[in-house]
């Protein structure tokens, strides 16, 4: 079956996918549990930041933004993958793939933070918290940010395609550095370290909310990668041919 | 045609004239280590402005590890960008990459060269910036910890970092370019760079395995992004 | 080590394309051993990306190239061992002394004896007496007779030459012709340059290229210099649009 064909048939399932999780989520999922909370004078928590939300409405959110979460990162490893059949091939289209694969990533990541800041403020009363997920993400959207400047800044074609291969792997590889460590590394006395997670595991009714919407959320990023990656191969070819005429 | 004669070379010594090289430029012309210890010098002045109001009561050994990190990171971004302009001028990169000799040990000599000059700035800001911040106090932790974690962070630093002014040194607007690459990648690092520090001078109870556990972290950050660079610098000092 | 018959130059359609540039396209030509070829062309028309391919700086995109037999990217390392670079960069440090320099590259190329060596190649390009001074404080000719000697250290079985008459004043250009002409039987000479005059003179092989193109290649004996001349104004004049 043709990529074009499949592309729709992806696009429908993700449409589907995206509504019957966003159902579930609201109106089949068992609301959560109390997570863990924070230990310094916000802890209102209890008392008026819960009363006021029955439902804990806001760990709603948790079955978009860790999907989103999971398919930006899943998204960019196709960053590092493409930029290392690049280096390996020095063919063009690998550059392009790489960095529409980036561009996705962006979407995704710029989703996972905002999704993410609305949770720590639905749930928390606070615009920002620097948790490990939330920070990584930051992190990860300045160096999704900085492959986009360093393109920026690169004349020469050839040139651009090489650093920008290098340093998405680069990126890549730091990301989940960057998750492990801060998770780890506590952060010192004065701050508290705000786990946004899921005590225990998920009930049955929550995980096929959370699985499909996360199924989702990957498919509607391979939908916007295909399409991207058509406008750009043509444009290539369009290139390609002034290019010709020229002679 | 004269055969040539040529005991062949080997990359060790090739490496150790890359780095002898760098090392007597530097010594004569004390470029790089007057300007990063200037900027040094002139981070611990604001550092005074910013810690102006906050009162004797204030205990600065609490940010004392971020403190230093933060004037560390300025300073090598200022360095390792100038160390790669000099191969750029009169385009003497071309006529290194021009000989026999394997790009990763060009990677290692420059990197290796980085890694001392920023070890020089951080010997001297240290007893400086105790001397300026931390009259007085005492060390919560044990002394020698301190070293040993500016060490594995400037491993991290000078290594990585060196690939990345490689890239930067290329472009229009090349110190900004380093930042913006630079400190998104260096995050991770630093975090258990200035974990380990921070136990080591709070000394808070618990504090050795908090180091080492710190010290593991920042050196597996260093394994794995060394070794990534090494394997991507051929890549990009060709381009 | 050359073997008798193995040509200095075997360029078989060696091209070079990142998306729809083509910087060189099914470049041809065979130059034997100690020639002097000479590359014309506009701007754009290939030649450095051609130098660049067949001194190992680039990997080409398809086709060969071989210098006295090596590959330009299977065998580039050995290959390294055996050309030189002189170019309008000096190719130089300028914080080092002439004598740290030529040492430094010395131990680059694994050189035997490099004391002796550096010694020798100073004296012939007349700098002995100013190997202590650091190169910041040369004249332009004084580098480029100092950039010959680097060039020279590992004795090279090719050298070429990325225009390296421009910016020298006259007494600079003689100072260069007389070295060239002195190790001119040692070596293979490749010359990219503009001056066409120059150009023909030394070469005995003439190649232009246009838009990575070969337009044009010739031994010297079939040039007739004026045709050749308006030959090249045309193309150029064509070429860089």
């Amino acid at each position: 079956m043709d990529r074009k064909k499949l592309t729709y048939i992806v696009l429908a399932v993700a449409c589907v996918a995206t509504t019957v999780g966003f159902l579930l989520a609201f109106f089949v999922a068992a609301p959560a549990q109390m997570l863990r909370t924070l230990d310094s004078g916000k802890g209102a928590i209890m008392g008026s930041g819960f009363v006021s939300h029955p439902i804990d409405f806001g760990q709603k959110i948790f079955y978009f933004h860790v999907p989103v979460a999971i398919a930006s990162f899943t998204i960019f490893f196709f960053t590092a993958f493409y930029g290392v059949r690049f280096l390996m091939t020095r063919d063009r289209k690998y550059d392009t793939k790489s960095r529409i694969a980036t561009e996705v990533t962006l979407i995704f990541v710029v989703l996972t933070m905002i999704t993410g800041d609305l949770w720590t403020r639905w749930s928390w009363g606070v615009w920002w918290t620097w948790e490990p997920r939330l920070t990584t993400y930051f992190i990860m959207m300045l160096l999704v940010i900085g492959y986009f400047v360093l393109r920026a800044s690169v004349e020469d074609e050839e040139k651009r395609a090489v650093y920008a291969a290098a340093f998405g792997i680069i990126a890549f590889l730091d990301a989940p550095l960057s998750f492990a460590i801060t998770r780890i590394v506590p952060a010192g006395s004065e701050v508290h370290p705000v786990v946004i997670g899921v005590p225990g595991g998920l009930e049955g009714s929550q995980l096929a909310a959370f699985l499909i919407s996360m199924f989702g959320m990957i498919a509607f990023g391979y939908v916007i990668y295909q399409l991207r990656y058509r406008e750009e191969r043509a444009k290539e070819r369009l290139e390609v041919l002034k290019a010709a005429l020229e002679d | 045609m004269a055969a040539p004669a040529r005991t062949g070379s080997s990359s060790w010594r090739q490496f150790a004239a890359i780095l002898r090289k760098d090392i007597i430029m530097e010594l004569r012309t004390f470029e790089m280590l007057t300007s990063m210890g200037l900027y040094t010098m002139l981070t611990l002045v604001i550092y005074q402005i910013a810690l102006s109001q906050s009162g004797s009561g204030f205990d600065v050994r609490l940010i004392a590890a971020g403190l230093l990190w933060l004037a560390f990171v300025f300073t090598s971004m200022l360095g390792l960008n100038r160390s790669l302009v000099h191969e750029k001028d009169q385009g003497c990169l071309e006529a290194l990459l021009l000989s026999p000799v394997d790009r990763p040990v060009i990677f290692l000599a420059k990197a290796v060269g980085n890694l001392v000059f920023l070890l020089i700035v951080e010997t001297i800001t240290m007893p400086l910036f105790f001397v300026m911040f931390l009259s007085g106090r005492t060390l919560g932790g044990a002394w020698w910890m301190i070293p040993l974690a500016l060490l594995v962070g400037s491993i991290g630093i000078a290594g990585v970092g060196t690939l990345l002014a490689t890239i930067s040194v290329n472009t229009r607007g090349r110190d900004f370019i380093l930042s913006v690459l630079f400190i998104p990648v260096m995050y991770p690092l630093l975090l258990a760079a200035v974990g380990a520090t921070s136990a080591a001078i709070l000394g808070n109870p618990g504090f050795v395995e908090e180091f080492w556990r710190d010290m593991a972290l920042a050196g597996g950050y260093d394994a794995i992004m060394l070794l990534a660079a090494y394997g991507l610098y051929e890549f990009v000092i060709g381009a | 080590m050359t073997l008798v018959g193995t040509p200095a130059l075997e360029v078989e359609d060696l091209t070079r394309i990142f998306g729809p540039r083509k910087a060189l396209d099914g470049v041809s030509f065979v130059v034997p051993t100690g020639a002097f070829l000479s590359i014309f062309g506009p701007n754009g028309a290939g030649k450095t990306t051609l130098l660049r391919t067949l001194t190992t700086l680039q990997n080409p995109s398809s086709g060969t190239a071989r210098v006295f037999g090596l590959d330009v990217v299977k065998d580039a390392v050995e290959l390294r061992s055996r050309i030189g670079l002189i170019s309008h960069n000096a190719l130089l440090y300028p914080d080092l002394s002439a004598e740290e320099n030529l040492l430094f590259f010395a131990e680059m190329y694994g050189i035997a004896d490099p004391a002796d060596r550096v010694k020798e190649l100073l004296d012939s390009v007349e700098l002995l007496h100013r190997r202590f001074d650091l190169v910041r404080t040369f004249s332009r000719g004084m580098l480029q007779r100092l950039s010959i000697a680097r060039a020279l250290l590992h004795r090279p079985d090719v050298l070429f030459l990325d225009e390296p008459y421009s910016g020298l004043d006259p007494h600079a250009m003689d100072i260069l012709d007389n070295l060239i002409a002195q190790v001119r039987t040692q070596h293979t000479f490749v010359m990219v340059s503009h001056d066409l005059v120059k150009g023909l003179e030394l070469c005995s092989h003439a190649l232009i290229l246009a838009k990575g193109k070969v337009v044009r290649f010739d031994e010297k004996e079939s040039i007739d210099g004026e045709t050749f001349a308006a030959e090249y104004r045309g193309i150029v004049g064509l070429g860089v649009a």
